[in-house]
């Protein structure tokens, strides 16, 4: 067990260390991503044939898939990790996980056997996210164990890399599997082909784990009979380690999940969904930063074993926490210029009975906002409109105010029936006329059948009126791209990812070093993936919501602004610089 | 380590390269989470439609 600081290059067992255990966060991360980027497919393949109350209850579990599962893993295999061991540990999880994937590509569709195909999928989902809530913390502390004192920042650093090399992987297999079939089989069974494939990368980690030595320290404590008998009620039932547990969950996880999913996740969504970039151009900026970023998780791994994990970390979520509005506003610039100025000239209000307004915080996706303040909301967020409130008398339907044109956002059947007149009218006259304009004549046509549709008339009349009245107001449809500076764009996403490895790099050697070596495994666990997945993973809802509620599409930052400044606020206060501490000395 | 910076350098071409030609087809957004998840047709916001109201995402959860 080396724990004294040497300045010697990484011999070739830790490298096999790092290598069995980075491999492994990579096939996760493959998963993750294939999951994400198959959605559509797979809920065509196993959720078409299911009524709504199904689909509804489906929602719910694979909600509780990612954000029950995952903390509850944590307990249960880091549990098995203080009472076992860690290779072993991480031995289950992978293949847990690996068999789910696997299982997943061979998986009969809802055509074939009918409502038991979404269950075995949700099943599989579950199982996943058991693993995964093992896997992350059996291989921090597992490459932790074996790396010399003075270097636990650079040697768990490679775990953090990890997440970038199975993105791109994974698209790399799902667009190779695309070309070489053709998009028509590769929805109808091509995309099972990149879920058979994480059997190779499977076999390959579960041969070289199984290669690999238990953890040094978990030997030692095992030989001298320390090993934890209970990890769970020393880690949570004690004070003074469950205060550690709920300290490294506020003081570090929470601000380290909001800064992360920013800098990536929410960036990228924030691009195509508020600025109008279209979906190619979006990726190809996030994918660039990623490449430039991921180098620095190594080089704040390593710094953080110079200078200390805290002062990194905490110095990532308070630029994120003093830069974010300033670097999103000139992210709006950058890429959409039209956007940033129609915002700062035109005046939009929503005038609406305040009853009939909802803070629309919707984490399982389930709930549906149907009053006319929620639709008017909805609709000028969806368009990036920034807007303010006025009150409405009680029971009356909300209007819309785009600078002196006022667009109602319910319309009666009446309304319907003579905007259908109209259509019908001006379709009529293309008809009519030479030379026909077939673009015209299949738009009108259009407009006509969706507002011969019962169910979506009022929201085709409320898109064609709200749409005019923005266009007026010189709202872009989409960003020009011939404004879209490139250059500034790709060093603000940089930006945004290089705080991410400020945050992330260093943490795993920290929040190892938090705890001893008895309650190692189930004491770090838990907070990462509670942190990383709840305030996290609410992010884009809660963001929504607020941007929702308040008119302004910077607005949603706030949630990760509060959460990564309460972090810098009690990480600051609280928490112990680690990098000097014997992770040893209590075994 | 000269090793590793190369493999990285032609890893992260060729993901380029791949992404450029997978266009907005690729769904860069992470692991999908309650109706994300079993919505058949998730609908593509444009000016005059509504916003995604996002569900949870425990994409960090890793």
């Amino acid at each position: 067990m080396a724990t004294t600081a040497e300045n010697r290059p990484m011999s070739a067992e830790e490298k096999k260390v790092i290598f069995a255990s980075s491999l492994g966060t990579v096939f996760e991360w493959y998963d993750f991503y294939l999951y994400g980027s198959l959605a559509a497919i797979i809920a065509k393949q196993f959720f078409s044939g299911l009524d709504e109350g199904s689909a509804f209850i489906f929602a719910l579990l694979a909600f509780a898939a990612g954000f029950i599962v995952r903390p509850f893993g944590a307990l249960v295999f880091g549990r098995l990790g203080d009472m076992i061991g860690r290779k072993y540990t991480f031995l289950v999880t992978i293949l847990l996980m690996g068999a789910s994937t696997f299982i997943v590509g061979i998986l009969p569709n809802y055509a074939s056997i009918g409502v038991a195909a979404p269950v075995i999928l949700i099943c599989l989902r579950l199982l996943q996210g058991l693993a995964l809530g093992g896997e992350y913390g059996g291989a921090a502390t597992y490459v932790a164990e074996h790396a010399p004192a003075g270097k636990r920042g650079a040697y768990t650093a490679w775990i953090q890399t990890t997440a970038t090399l199975g993105l791109f992987l994974s698209l790399m297999v799902i667009l190779g599997t695309r070309t070489a079939i053709g998009e028509e089989a590769f929805a109808d069974w091509g995309w099972r082909v990149p879920f058979i494939v994480s059997i190779i990368m499977l076999i390959i980690s579960v041969y070289i784990r199984l290669s690999m030595n238990e953890s040094p320290a978990f030997v030692k404590m095992k030989a001298e009979g320390k090993t934890s008998k209970a990890p769970l009620s020393e880690s949570f039932g004690q004070w003074k380690n469950l205060k550690i547990v709920i300290l490294a969950l506020i003081g570090l996880t929470a601000g380290q999940a909001v800064v992360w999913y920013s800098g990536q996740f929410y960036a990228l969504f924030f691009l195509t969904q508020a600025l109008k970039v279209d979906g190619a151009t979006a990726n190809i900026m996030v994918a660039i930063s990623l490449i430039i970023g991921t180098p620095f998780f190594i080089v704040f791994g390593a710094l953080s074993d110079k200078i200390g994990r805290k002062p990194i970390i905490l110095a990532g979520c308070l630029l994120a926490a003093l830069t974010y509005f300033p670097v999103f506003k000139a992210l709006t610039k950058a890429a959409n210029p039209d956007l940033a100025a129609a915002q700062a000239a035109s005046q939009v209000v929503v005038i609406a009975d305040p009853a009939e307004c909802s803070f629309q915080f919707n984490p399982t996706g389930t709930k549906k906002f149907t009053s006319s303040c929620d639709i008017a909301k909805q609709r000028l967020a969806g368009a990036s409109v920034s807007y303010s409130n006025e009150v409405a008398p009680a029971g009356t339907p909300a209007i819309i105010k785009v600078g002196d044109t006022t667009v109602q956002v319910k319309y009666s059947a009446e309304d319907v029936a003579a905007a259908k007149a109209k259509a019908e009218e001006k379709l009529a006259a293309l008809n009519a006329a030479e030379p026909k304009d077939a673009k015209a004549i299949e738009a009108a046509t259009k407009s006509v059948k969706d507002l011969s549709n019962e169910k979506t008339a009022g929201a085709t009349l409320l898109a064609s009126n709200l749409g005019a009245a923005l266009k007026a107001a010189n709202y872009p449809a989409k960003a020009d791209m011939a404004k879209f500076d490139k250059v500034t764009v790709i060093i603000i996403l940089t930006y945004l990812v290089i705080l991410v490895t400020m945050v992330y790099g260093p943490i795993a050697a920290m929040l190892v070093e938090m705890f001893p070596t008895r309650i190692r495994y189930t004491s770090m666990s838990l907070p990462y993936h509670i942190g990383n997945g709840w305030f996290g993973g609410l992010l884009p809802t809660t963001a929504f919501a607020i941007v929702a509620q308040t008119g302004n599409m910077y607005n949603g930052l706030w949630y990760p602004i509060i959460i990564a400044g309460a972090t810098v606020v009690i990480g600051g206060l609280f928490i112990k610089e680690t990098k000097d501490v014997d992770i040893y000395a209590d075994d | 380590m000269w090793k590793i910076a190369v493999g990285f350098a032609i890893f992260a071409a060729l993901a380029l390269y791949v992404i450029g030609k997978g266009g907005d087809s690729l769904d860069m957004s992470g692991e999908k989470h309650g109706a994300d998840a079993v919505h058949v047709e998730p609908a593509k916001a444009d000016a005059s439609a509504p916003a995604p109201a996002p569900a949870a995402d425990a994409s960090a959860a890793k």
